[in-house]
């Protein structure tokens, strides 16, 4: 049987079809990468059950958002890479239009006016959309020009990228515009722009962040930059939080103070713990393998999205798979940096593990176009 | 240009993105090397730092209070015991913004500033982190389901119950049980080491009376227990416990019906009354009136409350009457009688003929006979030591005390416990004044004079004797010769408590035991000798006692005194709350002793009555002792003090019938 196994990986790699897995390539589904996101989410709603108190409610909730964007997932996949081309300029156009739109009717959650509440149709935030659709449009546009893209190209990308960001900042939701606005940078990255326009680039901000903190910047944003650089000059409030967390990661030890055990996570010590800090409580409860064993998961699944992205079979797939992977591990490192505390705290969830239905659904619309690109994509070629 | 970007190498470009994407490869490995290199440096390099912050965060060493003990009195009533109420406090790390908050709790409950002055001098005390500090007592049933629908804007206040002592009988034993009230910083500062970590969780402390007199009987050894908070202070588990030891329950001599009698016989009069049992010196009832309700204190009282006590400067409710000194007057002269008796000055012949005034050889000043000074004038005639003391003869005291001398009078006196505290566990109490030629020089720097001891012979002038005094030396009077001292202490969990040998005190033997019953005589016929032909020859107090109650069962043995006031507080004149001329009047006083002459039952209560402004001892502080008299021997004894019927007189009866 292993010898079989063993042969059938060796024509695998030597001939074109693969007809052996018709079931997934029936379904289109990439099976590494349903499964790591399986055990992520399982291993998500592990940790979400003990940071919510072992509140049984709120991981059912959660497990219901995460079928139902395993659904939506399955359904993205289905359709091939190039309708997603051919439709990606419509689209970008309708998202602009319902992002406009919010300015009028929006409905404002957690301080930010992003919602759209239109009659027949649950209520959702179009700013989520444009994290996938902006990279799409942008695949689509520098796809089909030449690479490295030329300067004018350059300057409409950076206009086709400014232009929602600049509306969802306007919605008062700088999480999601610097999201939206990484995508785009990270397409561009690796649409071959000059390495030197990027030094230049980054040190343009470099120059512009202090004029950014003295001038443009609101007061919890510098609270939270202050903070970053001494958490202890207000332990009780803005520090709070970072302290608490530090205390649960580092009291959590190698092996962990096991589930359901851990003091801070337990005794509410940890705020936002079932939402942007829930990496603490998985710190404080299976300790540094259990991060360890998060990282290799998130590892996995970004090594399976370069994979995908590398052998994309259009450079619109490729361009757009590598950007989805990209922002999925901005996301990671992000979130997971600012909890352990080397970055300051910027309201962004640990994709699959934190509580929360929207962005997990966003999450599984991207993965569910690397599916799609898997599917669509050339077989590899030893 | 435009030929440029027409031709598209799609080689070369995938190449060059998947350059891009190695690159990207290897900044995602870097940055998560970088990620798990902080995880390193939290959970293994600073684990134990970590770690320690962690148990610090959630791990409260925390006080268990002991459990006050109870106060019972003789019979097992109760005097002092806890009760739960219900409180709001505060935890102070948990507070935002504490203005703030209080404003809101001031708008939900009756919160005055009274409240709020005392919870920020509780936070200045001391200080244990996370512990939470009262800010109200006894919050009303309202007032909990007020602060429980505003608990979520209200983070760090929660209601706590607690113990805190109550006096079931609230002013009647105000001055005697006492009351127990917060420790503050000076009694705290006053504490060892050990002592204070006793009190770590104690809130309370006995400020007077029993409850301070036996703080240390009644306090108990204080637990501490190891708990896990969660972020919001509360307690979610207990790991860790040494259970507290709770204050003994003590019993006392008094008894509540008595004192419940006493307080009543006082009617609207200010005064006191103690009463206790001659032989062990047990005090049966001690009574300040007008008191105050010691609960007031306990959870600290209002200012509005406390001025309201202390500004009464006519009534002075805070003050304990029966502890403090007043001028003996004729209650001294049964003691002088019998010190003139051991002394030989007098004997049971001697007799003076009183013409109403004493006058010192070549001295034209008169010592008027005070207890006629409003009446007919005239003297008491033809007066022996036991008319004078039925009759109250000053005439005959001046005489016999300018004879006998002040050194003699102190010396004598001194063993009935005047001019000190005798009480074995009331410290508080007042010495008085037993006046002596020392005693004048070193607190007067005056030398003495005889006209002193003349009006000390009356127990005026210097003399100064508190109530418990009065009813030590009747008892002593009434044990013939035996001292006792003045205790409340009867029993220790429920053990009879006696006090260690070394604390008694020899008796006092006289040359002639008869001279003990000879007073006892005359101070019965105070009581119980009628009015007669012979002019101004009936007790002074017959009239007010053994008239009234022609059915009385036993006899009664006592004496009257009538003290001047000497000095009113001119605040207390000018303010025109009160009849100027009241308080002006003369207290009355009135000691006894019962039953008294009878063939086998011994003496069973002492006692000195004292009446503020009561004007005369023989009719106004008289019936209140017979009062309490009655209410003690025959309602809580139940004795039968009925003599059977004179044997002579049956002898005489047989004999008439034998000559029929």
């Amino acid at each position: 049987m292993i010898n079989q196994d063993f042969t059938r990986q060796l024509v695998d790699h030597a001939g074109p079809a693969r007809t052996e897995f018709s079931l997934w390539r029936l379904l289109r589904i990439d099976p590494p990468l349903f499964l790591a996101l399986l055990l992520l989410s399982g291993y998500g709603l592990l940790v979400l059950y003990s940071a919510s108190g072992e509140n049984l409610a709120e991981v059912k909730r959660q497990s219901m958002a995460l079928a139902m964007a395993f659904g939506v997932m399955l359904v993205v996949a289905q359709f091939s890479a190039h309708f997603y081309r051919r439709w990606a300029p419509t689209l970008y156009a309708a998202g602009i239009g319902l992002l406009i739109v919010v300015l009028f009717i929006g409905v404002e959650a957690n301080g930010a006016r992003s919602w759209l509440d239109l009659p027949g149709l649950p209520s959702f935030q179009p700013s989520e959309v444009m994290k996938f659709v902006v990279p799409m449009l942008l695949a689509w546009y520098l796809g089909s020009r030449p690479l490295p893209p030329r300067f004018k190209h350059l300057f409409w990308t950076g206009a086709m990228i400014l232009l929602p960001a600049g509306l969802i900042i306007t919605q008062n939701d700088t999480g999601t515009a610097i999201m939206v606005t990484m995508s785009g940078v990270f397409l561009v990255l690796l649409a071959g722009v000059s390495w030197r326009l990027v030094l230049w680039g980054g040190f343009a901000a470099l120059l512009a962040s202090p004029a950014w903190f003295l001038f443009l910047a609101q007061e919890h944003q510098k609270n939270r930059i202050l903070t970053f650089f001494d958490p202890y000059r207000d332990p009780t409030g803005a520090g709070y939080n970072i302290i608490q967390s530090q205390i649960a990661i580092g009291s959590g030890g190698v092996y962990g103070k096991g589930w359901l055990n851990g003091a801070q996570s337990q005794l509410d010590f940890i705020p936002e713990s079932n939402t942007d800090f829930i990496l603490a409580v998985l710190a404080e409860e299976f300790g540094l393998l259990g991060v360890l064993v998060l990282i290799l998961l998130y590892l996995f699944v970004l090594i399976r999205g370069f994979h995908i992205t590398y052998y994309a079979s259009d450079m619109f797939s490729r361009l757009l798979a590598g950007s989805i992977t990209l922002t999925f591990f901005f996301y990671v490192f992000v979130n997971m940096a600012m909890v352990s505390g080397i970055m300051p705290v910027i309201g962004l969830p640990l994709p699959l593990m934190s509580r929360g239905g929207t962005s997990i659904l966003t999450l599984f619309i991207g993965f569910g176009l690397l599916m799609s690109i898997s599917a669509s994509g050339r077989r590899p070629v030893a | 240009m435009a030929e440029k970007w027409q031709v598209k190498d799609h080689e070369s470009e995938k190449r060059l993105v998947n350059r891009r994407l190695v690159v990207a490869g290897m900044f995602v490995g870097l940055l998560f090397i970088a990620l798990f290199s902080q995880m390193i440096y939290l959970q293994v390099l600073r684990y134990d730092y970590f770690a320690a912050r962690s148990d610090d965060n959630r791990l409260h060493s925390q006080y268990v209070p002991p459990t006050r003990g109870l106060i019972f009195d003789r019979n097992g009533e109760i005097l002092a015991d806890n009760q739960p109420i219900f409180n709001l406090t505060v935890v102070r790390e948990l507070v935002d913004d504490m203005d703030a908050s209080l404003e809101t709790v001031a708008s939900l409950i009756d919160l005055s500033e009274d409240d709020v002055e005392q919870f920020r001098s509780r936070l200045s005390r001391r200080y244990v982190p996370h512990s939470s500090v009262l800010l109200r007592y006894k919050l009303n049933e309202e007032e909990m389901a007020r602060i429980a629908v505003a608990q979520h804007r209200l983070p760090g206040f929660s209601i706590e119950a607690q113990l805190v002592r109550h006096y079931p009988l609230e002013s009647l034993t105000a001055h005697t049980v006492g009351y127990v009230s917060e420790i503050n910083r000076a009694e705290l500062d006053g504490m060892d080491e050990m002592q204070r970590e006793n009190y770590g969780g104690t809130n309370h402390i006995g400020k007077s009376g029993i409850e301070r007199t036996y703080e240390n009987l009644l306090h108990g050894q204080v637990g501490y227990e190891t708990v896990e908070k969660n972020n919001r202070g509360q307690v979610m588990r207990v790991l860790d416990r040494t259970d507290p030891v709770a204050g003994r329950n003590i019993s006392l001599h008094l008894d509540a019906r008595l004192q419940i009698a006493a307080e009543q016989a006082l009617g609207d009069y200010r005064g006191a009354v103690v009463a206790m049992d001659p032989e062990t010196g047990g005090i049966l009832a001690m009574v300040s009136k007008p008191g105050f309700d010691p609960n007031l204190f306990v959870t600290g009282i209002s200012n509005k409350d406390f001025n309201r006590l202390i500004t009464d400067k006519v009534n002075t409710p805070l003050f304990d009457r029966t502890t403090n000194p007043y001028p003996p007057g004729s209650t001294l002269k049964p003691f002088i009688g019998l010190g003139g008796l051991q002394t030989k000055f007098v004997d049971y012949e001697f007799a003076i003929e009183d013409p109403g005034y004493f006058r010192l050889p070549g001295v034209r000043y008169r010592w008027n006979d005070y207890t006629f000074r409003t009446a007919i004038g005239g003297g008491h005639g033809h007066t022996d030591l036991k008319k004078a003391i039925y009759q109250s003869c000053d005439t005959f005291f001046y005489d016999l005390g300018n004879r006998m001398g002040i050194d003699t009078m102190h010396d004598f006196l001194s063993q009935f416990g005047f001019g000190q505290n005798l009480a074995l566990d009331i410290p508080y109490a007042r010495t008085g004044v037993l006046p002596s030629r020392e005693w004048k020089m070193a607190s007067r720097g005056e030398p003495w004079y005889q006209g002193d001891t003349i009006s000390s012979s009356i127990g005026q002038g210097y003399m100064w004797v508190t109530p418990l005094q009065l009813a030590t030396a009747i008892s002593i009077l009434a044990n013939e010769g035996k001292v006792v001292r003045p205790r409340l202490l009867k029993a220790i969990e429920g053990e009879a408590f006696e006090p260690a040998e070394e604390t008694r005190l020899p008796p006092l033997v006289l040359d002639d035991p008869g001279y003990w019953d000879y007073i006892e005589d005359a101070m019965t016929e105070v009581v119980h000798r009628p009015f007669n032909k012979t002019f101004r020859d009936y007790g002074t107090a017959y009239e007010a006692i053994a008239q009234i109650d022609p059915d009385m069962t036993y006899r009664m043995a006592g004496k009257s005194g009538t003290a001047q006031v000497v000095s009113i507080d001119q605040s207390i004149t000018k303010s025109g709350d009160i009849d100027v001329a009241d308080i002006h009047k003369d207290h009355g006083l009135f000691v006894s002793f019962a039953p008294a002459r009878h063939p086998t039952v011994k003496p069973k209560i002492a006692l000195a009555v004292f009446v503020e402004n009561g004007e005369h001892g023989s009719s106004v502080a008289g019936p209140i002792a017979k009062q309490v008299t009655d209410t003690y021997l025959l309602d809580i004894l139940n004795l039968d003090l009925e003599v059977p019927e004179e044997p002579e007189l049956d002898s005489d009866m047989s004999l008439i019938s034998k000559n029929d």
